[in-house]
C-alpha cells in the first residue's frame, strides 16, 4: 500500500542522526514539561514554533511530535509520583497511580504508564495508518448531539466512582459542573457568576486549578496531618527482581490494554473530543469490566493501564480531525494548527493527498517518539523514584512551589492561584467529612463539553431534547445515547447481576 | 480544653453542611441574573444550567442535613475532634504562609518571595542547618526563572522587583554566545544545586 | 537571622546593578521579553498572526528582546482587555485585536472599559475579509449557485448558520444582513472558525460567514463554496468570487482589523519604538507573502490616520449592535 511506504519513509526520515537527536532532546523537554503540574505539551510547543522558522519542517515537525508524546508520559510521572495531575489527560491516572506509589509500588505504578502507552500509541498508529481516510468521514458526521450524547455516555461510565455517601457524592458532581458554567456563556455571549466584579472569572475556572488546589494542597495538608510533618518515605529499592515484578504485575493488565487502546483510538478522532474523555471512558468501562472492580482506586495496575494507554492512543487519533477538518481537540493541536498553516500547510481533506509526505512524516516520527519515550521512561524510573526519596519537609514546599506556578502559569493570572490555594483547603476539608473530591474533577473537566454540545443541540432542535433520541435523524447520537443510559442504570442492577453470576461459579 | 477539641468531627459536619446550603443558595441567586426558564418559545436561558445545578446541590445539602438530625451518618455520631492540636498548628502554619506566599507574589514578585517563604518553611519544618536553607532558599528560585522565562518563556509575576531582572533579559537576551550562556548557568545553578546535594549528605 | 542578612546583601546588590543599567539606557528600546495579548484563544485567526508575527521578530532579531504571545481568551476580549487597562503605562505590553475590542466595552460596560483613553493604538497591519459560505453538496442549499439565490431561499426557510459564537463579528453581521435582506437564519455559536467550517461541511448548518483562512482547506477540496466577498474588489486568493460591490450591494462591506495597541499613559518614544517594530515585520517578505495567499488584505495605517478609522469603527460597530438589539 502506498500509505505504508510514506508511512515507513517518515520512520526511516525521523531516524536520521539530526532527527534523532532533536527527536529525542524534544521526548526529554516533553517529559520535563508535562511532569511539571500546570504545565503541559502546550508549553513545550509553543516555545518551538517560532524555532520551526529555523529549522526545516520536517526536524520541527518531529520534533514536536517528540514533545507532544513526551508531554504524555510525563503526565503520568507526576500524577503518580506527586498526586497532581500534569494535564487533564492524566486525571484518571491518579486513581490508581497514587494509591501505587503510596503502597511503595511506584515501579509497578511508573512501568504500568509507560507501558501502557506505549501499547495504545503502537496500536493507535496500526488504526491510523490503516482507517484513517474512512474514518476522517466519520468525524465529519459527529455533530453537536453526537458530542452531547458521548459525553452522557462518559459520565455515565463514572456511576461507580464516587463514595458511599449518595448524597454528598451527587453533590461533588453538581458542585463541579456549576463551577464549570463560571465564565462567559458561548450561546448567548452573557457573563455568567461573575463574582463580585473580578475580571479573573470571565476565562472561568481552568480544570488545573481544581486539580492542583485539591490534588495538590490538599493533598499536602491532608499528609501534613497525617504524619505531622514527620513523614520518612518508605525505603524502595530498584533491583532486577523489583523490575521483573513491575512487568510480571502488566499480565494481569491485558484487558485495560485493549479497551484504552481501541477506546482511546475511537474517541480520540472524534472533533473536540480529544484525549481526556477517552482516558476517563476507558477507566471507568474497564472498572466496570473488571472482575475485582472493587479494589480500583485502591492501587491497581488496570487502573493506571487503562487510561494511559487511552491518552495516548487518542492523541494520535485526535490528529485526524486536525489534519482533515483543521479542528484543533487541544491547545497543543491548536498551535500545532497555527504551525501548519505558517509552514504553508492547509488543513482540509486534501492534506492526505496532496501533502502526504507531511502527514505520514508526522504519524511516523509520532511512533518513533513514542518508542523513544518508552525507552528513556523505563531508563528514568530510578530518577524519578530519588523523588520518593526527598524528606516530606522539603519536598512538601517545593511542591507548594509547583502549585503555585503551575496554577500561575496557564492562565498569567494571580486570580487562578487565589482560587487554587481556596479549592486546596475546602477539599482537604470536605474529603475529612467524607465528600468524594474526584467526581467534581471530572466534572469541571466535561462539564464545558457537555454544556457547549447540549445547547448547539437544542438550538437546533428548538429546545427539543428529542434530538438525541431520534433513530432515523441522527442514528449515532441515539445510540450511543441509549448505551449510556444502559450504563447508567447498569449499577442499580448491579447487585441483582452479581448475585445471580455468582451461583454459577462454585462454592 | 483547646479549640480544637470543642471542633468535633460532628459539628464540622453540620457547620460544613450549613455554609454548603448557604454557598448553592448564593449560587441559585448570582446565577438567577441569567434568564433560567426553558420553554417552547424561548430556548434554554443562559441561567438556566447554573441555577438547576445548584438546586442539586442545595437538595444534597439538605438531604446531609436531614441524614445527620436524623443520625443516619457516620459522622453525626462522631465525637472525636475534628483535627488534633498538633496536626492543626501544623496545617494553620502551612496555609498562612501560603496565603502570605500568594500576597507577597502580587507586591514584591515571586522569586524573591519565594526566598523568604522557603527560608521560612524550611526553618519551621526542618532540622536542616542554615547553610542548606540559604543555598536551597536561593537555587530554587533561579532555577524556577530558567525553566520558566528562559526556557518555556513563560513570564512569572515580578512585582516591584521587576528593574532587577532587567540586566539578566539583557545578558539572556544579548549577543552572547551559547557556549557563554552555558557556562553562565553551569556557574550560577549547576555549581549551587550541586552543593545542595552535597550539603545534605554531609550537613544535616 | 544570618539568613535574612545574607538575603539582604543580594537584594542590595543587585538592584545596584539595575539601577546603574536603567538610568544609562536612553533610546528606548525593550528590557524584558515583550508579552503580547491575545484576546481570543490558540488556534483563531488572531492567535496565528500574533504568533507570526512572534516568529518573524525572533527569525530575523528585529527586536532585542522576544515577543512572549499569551491568550487571554475570557469574556469576549473583556478579561484582555481589563488586564491591559491595568497595565497602564507598562512599556512591555502589546495587545492583537479581534473587532470584539470594539464591541466588548459596549457589550458589557460592567468592565468599566473606554476603548478611546485605556489603550494606545500603534497600527493595523492586515484587515481579514468575510465571505459568505455553503457546502457545496448542502441539503437545504441544493440549487443554490449565487449569492441573489441565496437570498431567495434564505427568505423563505429558516436556514442554520454556524458562527464563531455570540456577539461576535460573524453574529453582528448576520444582523445587518437580516436588516439589508429581510431573512432571518437560527444562529448556533461554535467555538472557533475550524468548528464552523466542519459544521458547515459535517452537514448541521447551512451557512456560515468564515474568514477566508478558516475556510481554505474544504474550499481547496471543493467541500465548500463562497457565494460573495463582502469587499469593493475582487479579492485574487478567490478570483471566481464576486464582490458584494460587483452585485451591486455595496453596503455589504465588513472587514476585520488585526490592529495593534499598547497600553495607555505610555511614552512617546515607546509608541515609536513599537511601531516602527510593526512597520518592520508588516514589510517582512515572508509576512507579506504568508497573509496574501491566505487572501488578507494588507493595509498598514498607524497615527492620526488609525486613530480616526478606529473612531468610525467604533461608531460603526455602536450602531450595528443598537440596530441588533
Amino acid at each position: 500500500m502506498e500509505t505504508i511506504g510514506f508511512l515507513l519513509d517518515g520512520i526511516f526520515t525521523s531516524l536520521q542522526w539530526f532527527n534523532l537527536a532533536l527527536l529525542i532532546f524534544g521526548c526529554l523537554i516533553g517529559l520535563f514539561v508535562g511532569a511539571m503540574p500546570g504545565l503541559g505539551s502546550v508549553n513545550g510547543v509553543a516555545i518551538l514554533i517560532p524555532i520551526t522558522f529555523i529549522i526545516p519542517p520536517t526536524a520541527a515537525i518531529i520534533f514536536l511530535a517528540a514533545v507532544y508524546y513526551g508531554a504524555m508520559y510525563g503526565g503520568a510521572i507526576s500524577s503518580v509520583m506527586l498526586g497532581i495531575p500534569g494535564a487533564s489527560t492524566a486525571v484518571a491516572t491518579v486513581f490508581d497511580g497514587r494509591p501505587l506509589a503510596v503502597k511503595g509500588e511506584a515501579m509497578t505504578a511508573l512501568t504500568a504508564a509507560a507501558v501502557g502507552s506505549f501499547v495504545g500509541g503502537t496500536v493507535s498508529v496500526i488504526l491510523f495508518t490503516l482507517f484513517a481516510p474512512p474514518l476522517a468521514e466519520v468525524a465529519l458526521r459527529f455533530n453537536a448531539p453526537e458530542t452531547f450524547a458521548l459525553m452522557v455516555m462518559a459520565f455515565a461510565t463514572f456511576v461507580g466512582l464516587g463514595g458511599d455517601d449518595v448524597p454528598k457524592t451527587i453533590f461533588s458532581i453538581l458542585i463541579g459542573l456549576a463551577l464549570s458554567t463560571i465564565g462567559l456563556d458561548l450561546i448567548t455571549g452573557k457573563p455568567r457568576l461573575i463574582f463580585f466584579n473580578i475580571p479573573g472569572f470571565l476565562h472561568g475556572i481552568n480544570f488545573l486549578v481544581l486539580a492542583i488546589g485539591i490534588y495538590g494542597i490538599g493533598e499536602m495538608l491532608w499528609t501534613l496531618e497525617e504524619t505531622k510533618g514527620k513523614v520518612q518515605m518508605s525505603k524502595l529499592s530498584v533491583n532486577m527482581k523489583e523490575v521483573g515484578r513491575a512487568f510480571g504485575a502488566l499480565k494481569k493488565t491485558i484487558m485495560a490494554m485493549n479497551i484504552g487502546s481501541f477506546l482511546g483510538f475511537f474517541v480520540g478522532i472524534l472533533p473536540a473530543a480529544g484525549a481526556t474523555p477517552a482516558s476517563l471512558m476507558s477507566y471507568g468501562i474497564t472498572k466496570q469490566l473488571s472482575k475485582n472492580s472493587k479494589e480500583f482506586g485502591s492501587g491497581v495496575p488496570a487502573g493506571v493501564v487503562a487510561p494511559e494507554c487511552a491518552n495516548n492512543s487518542a492523541s494520535t487519533g485526535s490528529m485526524l480531525p486536525m489534519l482533515t477538518l483543521g479542528i484543533p481537540g487541544s491547545p497543543t493541536t491548536a498551535i500545532l494548527l497555527g504551525g501548519m498553516i505558517l509552514w504553508g500547510l492547509t488543513p482540509g481533506p486534501l492534506l492526505f493527498t496532496q501533502e502526504p509526505e507531511f502527514v505520514w512524516g508526522l504519524i511516523g516520527s509520532l511512533y518513533i517518539a513514542n518508542f523513544f519515550t518508552l525507552v528513556l521512561n523505563i531508563a528514568l524510573i530510578p530518577a524519578f523514584l530519588m523523588v520518593l526519596r526527598i524528606p516530606f519537609a522539603i519536598l512538601a514546599p517545593v511542591i507548594f512551589v509547583l502549585c503555585v506556578t503551575g496554577g500561575y502559569a496557564p492562565t498569567q493570572s494571580l486570580h487562578d492561584v487565589w482560587l487554587m490555594l481556596l479549592f486546596g483547603f475546602a477539599g482537604y476539608i470536605l474529603r475529612k467529612l467524607d465528600y468524594p473530591v474526584a467526581p467534581a474533577v471530572l466534572s469541571i473537566v466535561l462539564g464545558p463539553l457537555a454544556e457547549k454540545a447540549l445547547r448547539q443541540s437544542l438550538i437546533l432542535s428548538d429546545g427539543s431534547m428529542g434530538i438525541f433520541f431520534d433513530m432515523s435523524e441522527k442514528p449515532i447520537a441515539a445510540v450511543i445515547m441509549y448505551i449510556a443510559i444502559v450504563l447508567l442504570i447498569m449499577p442499580a442492577f448491579g447487585p441483582l447481576y452479581r448475585r445471580l453470576f455468582k451461583k454459577k461459579q462454585p462454592a | 480544653m483547646s479549640i480544637t477539641n470543642k471542633i468535633t468531627v460532628k459539628r464540622a459536619e453540620i457547620a460544613v453542611a450549613v455554609i454548603l446550603a448557604l454557598c448553592s443558595i448564593a449560587l441559585m441567586i448570582k446565577s438567577a441574573e441569567n434568564r433560567i426558564t426553558w420553554n417552547a418559545e424561548e430556548n434554554m436561558g443562559a441561567g438556566f444550567l447554573p441555577f438547576y445545578l445548584s438546586l442539586g446541590m442545595l437538595i444534597c445539602t439538605i438531604l446531609t442535613i436531614i441524614k445527620f438530625v436524623l443520625k443516619r451518618s457516620p459522622q453525626s455520631k462522631d465525637d472525636t475532634p475534628f483535627i488534633d492540636a498538633v496536626a492543626f498548628k501544623f496545617i494553620a502554619v502551612t496555609i498562612i504562609s501560603l496565603v502570605v506566599l500568594v500576597l507577597a507574589i502580587g507586591y514584591l514578585g515571586i522569586y524573591f518571595s519565594l526566598i523568604f517563604f522557603l527560608a521560612f518553611y524550611l526553618r519551621y519544618f526542618s532540622e536542616k542547618s542554615v547553610a542548606f536553607i540559604t543555598i536551597f532558599a536561593i537555587t530554587t528560585p533561579i532555577l524556577t526563572f530558567l525553566f520558566f522565562e528562559w526556557m518555556l518563556k513563560i513570564p512569572l509575576p515580578q512585582g516591584i522587583s521587576e528593574p532587577l531582572f532587567y540586566p539578566v533579559y539583557d545578558f539572556m537576551y544579548g549577543g552572547f554566545s551559547f557556549a557563554v550562556k552555558m557556562i553562565f548557568i553551569i556557574l550560577t545553578v549547576v555549581l549551587p544545586t550541586a552543593l545542595v546535594f552535597l550539603t545534605t549528605r554531609f550537613i544535616k | 537571622m544570618s539568613i535574612i542578612k545574607k538575603l539582604a546583601l543580594v537584594v542590595v546588590s543587585l538592584s545596584l546593578v539595575a539601577v546603574s543599567s536603567v538610568s544609562s539606557a536612553k533610546p528606548f528600546s525593550p528590557k524584558k521579553p515583550v508579552e503580547l495579548i491575545i484576546p481570543a484563544g490558540q488556534g483563531g485567526g488572531a492567535d496565528e498572526i500574533a504568533r507570526l508575527v512572534q516568529g518573524v521578530i525572533e527569525k530575523n532579531d528585529y527586536a532585542s528582546k522576544p515577543v512572549i504571545p499569551i491568550n487571554k481568551s475570557g469574556g469576549s476580549g473583556g478579561e484582555a482587555m481589563t488586564y491591559v487597562k491595568k497595565k497602564a503605562g507598562d512599556e512591555h505590553t502589546l495587545i492583537i485585536t479581534l473587532n470584539n475590542v470594539l464591541t466588548t466595552p459596549v457589550n458589557q460596560p460592567e468592565l468599566g472599559i473606554d476603548f478611546f483613553n485605556d489603550f494606545t493604538p500603534l497600527a493595523r497591519l492586515i484587515t481579514d475579509t468575510f465571505l459568505v459560505w455553503i457546502a457545496t453538496e448542502g441539503k437545504n442549499t441544493a440549487g443554490v449557485e449565487t449569492f441573489d439565490d441565496f437570498i431567495d431561499l434564505a427568505k423563505g426557510n429558516g436556514l442554520v448558520m454556524g458562527g464563531t459564537g455570540s456577539m461576535s463579528e460573524d453574529e453582528l453581521l448576520l444582523g445587518m444582513m437580516r436588516g439589508q435582506f429581510g431573512f432571518d437564519a437560527k444562529y448556533v455559536p461554535y467555538s472557533g472558525g475550524g468548528a464552523v467550517a466542519k459544521g458547515l461541511v459535517g452537514g448541521e448548518s447551512d451557512f456560515t460567514l468564515n474568514n477566508p483562512s478558516e475556510q481554505m482547506g474544504f474550499y481547496q477540496s471543493g467541500d465548500s463554496k463562497a457565494l460573495v466577498m463582502m469587499t469593493p474588489e475582487r479579492n485574487p486568493a478567490f478570483p471566481e468570487v464576486p464582490s458584494s460591490y460587483e452585485l451591486g450591494y455595496p453596503d455589504l462591506e465588513y472587514y476585520m482589523m488585526r490592529a495593534f495597541m499598547a497600553p495607555a499613559g505610555i511614552d512617546a518614544e515607546v509608541e515609536k519604538y513599537y511601531t516602527g517594530l510593526l512597520h518592520t515585520v508588516y514589510h517582512d517578505d515572508e509576512f507579506q507573502t504568508f497573509n496574501i495567499d491566505d487572501g488578507k488584505l494588507m493595509s498598514w495605517l498607524e497615527g492620526y490616520g488609525l486613530k480616526d478609522f478606529l473612531a468610525i469603527e467604533y461608531e460603526k460597530h455602536g450602531e450595528i449592535i443598537k440596530n441588533f438589539n
